[in-house]
């Protein structure tokens, strides 16, 4: 009985030892795997995982463009208009466009619209020039882009580089005849959109 | 007379009183308000003529920057199918102290493909199934930002952005 138990520790303490020994060969070879130098002329695989990130656009801009158009003002461009300012916050440019304006004349009576900025006596024309000098209203009408009444327009009216800031003014003129004791709305849509133009 | 009699003149008299009650309330508050209000025919919308240019520029401009928005959108979300999930990603930054409200119609058709409902500030939309179902393909489509007062829910204006929707499968 004494033998056979000395046996079976013995037995034991064999493969005790050779399934520590096998373990640490495998370790070492893990080991020797994981970090191996691929020599000079070898070969070797690496997986590369690459994630497109999505472009985002993000911009600052104007919803509504308020401004005043009257025969009493001295030069060329008959508006009063605030400087409208917008900011691209985005890594890519973009370029902001005039895609419709609506232009409702109801309240005024006997007048037209102007889509090319030259007017008749009964006529108002209204566009966007972009900024010259810093915060100061075009007295001219030279490069304006003009609006054209309630049908789809595709006007570009200011490109802006990666995180840059632009600048344009309402702009406008209208004919002798029109009263001055009337208002009109002219709203124009502005549409934002990614380009490579620089 | 008798209780019975009694009781339902009561009950008579009480909704009666209830009613000269309602009555007098509506009224005072809702006539007498609007008689407060009596908006003048001759008052011309705009500026007065003779102010001076300079001021009536620092007013203009001061309407401009109240309809000031900021936006952010992804230019190009894409989606599995026409049923799935796309990573549209728009954004009504903390800011812009206005609601926000997202329309997306394909430039094309000027068919409505998405509709948001109103985004406060600070919040942003990840990703969003369409309310069309678009057949595999690709899209070139306008998403219109829609500016409202935060306060009054009044609408203040409109700017767009440029997207395109691809579908993949």
């Amino acid at each position: 009985m004494k033998r056979k138990t000395r046996f079976l520790q013995l037995a034991l303490a064999a493969s005790l030892l050779f399934s520590a020994a096998a373990n640490t060969s495998s370790l070492f070879a893990a080991d020797a795997t994981s970090t191996r130098d691929i020599p000079v002329g070898g070969s070797g695989q690496m997986e590369m995982v690459g994630t497109i990130d999505p472009t985002i656009l993000s911009v600052t801009m104007p919803t509504f463009v308020p401004f005043n158009i009257s025969n009493g003002v001295s030069t060329q461009n008959k508006v009063i208009s605030p400087r409208i300012n917008v900011k691209n916050n985005s890594n890519v440019p973009v370029r902001v466009d005039v895609t419709y304006t609506k232009v409702d004349l109801d309240k005024i009576k006997n007048i037209e619209w102007s889509d090319n900025g030259t007017v008749g006596a009964n006529q108002i024309a209204i566009g966007l020039k972009q900024e010259e000098t810093k915060n100061q209203m075009p007295a001219n009408l030279t490069q304006a882009r003009w609006l054209a009444a309630n049908k789809k327009q595709d006007m570009n009216v200011m490109v802006l580089d990666a995180n840059q800031e632009g600048a344009m003014y309402v702009v406008g003129t209208l004919g002798q005849a029109v009263s001055e004791n009337a208002t009109f709305n002219v709203t124009p849509t502005f549409v934002v959109s990614r380009t490579s133009i620089q | 007379m008798s209780k019975r009699k009694k009781a339902a003149l009561s009950v008579i008299g009480i909704l009666l009183l209830l009613l000269i009650t309602v009555a007098v309330c509506y009224f005072l508050f809702t006539k007498s308000s609007e008689e407060d209000l009596l908006y003048d025919d001759n008052a011309t919308v705009g500026i007065m003529p003779g102010v001076d240019l300079d001021e009536r520029r620092a007013q203009l401009q001061e309407m401009l920057d109240r309809s000031m928005i900021a936006f952010s959108i992804n230019t190009s979300p894409v989606f599995l199918n026409g049923t799935s999930k796309g990573n549209l990603l728009i954004e009504n930054p903390g800011n812009n102290a206005k609601l926000l409200q997202v329309s997306i119609r394909i430039d094309d058709t000027e068919e409505e493909v998405y509709a948001s409902k109103y985004l406060k500030p600070g919040t942003y939309i990840d990703s969003v199934k369409l309310d069309k179902v678009l057949e595999k393909g690709t899209y070139h489509a306008t998403a219109y930002f829609s500016a409202y007062d935060e306060e009054t829910q009044e609408y203040i204006g409109q700017t767009g952005a440029q997207i395109t929707l691809t579908i993949q499968n």
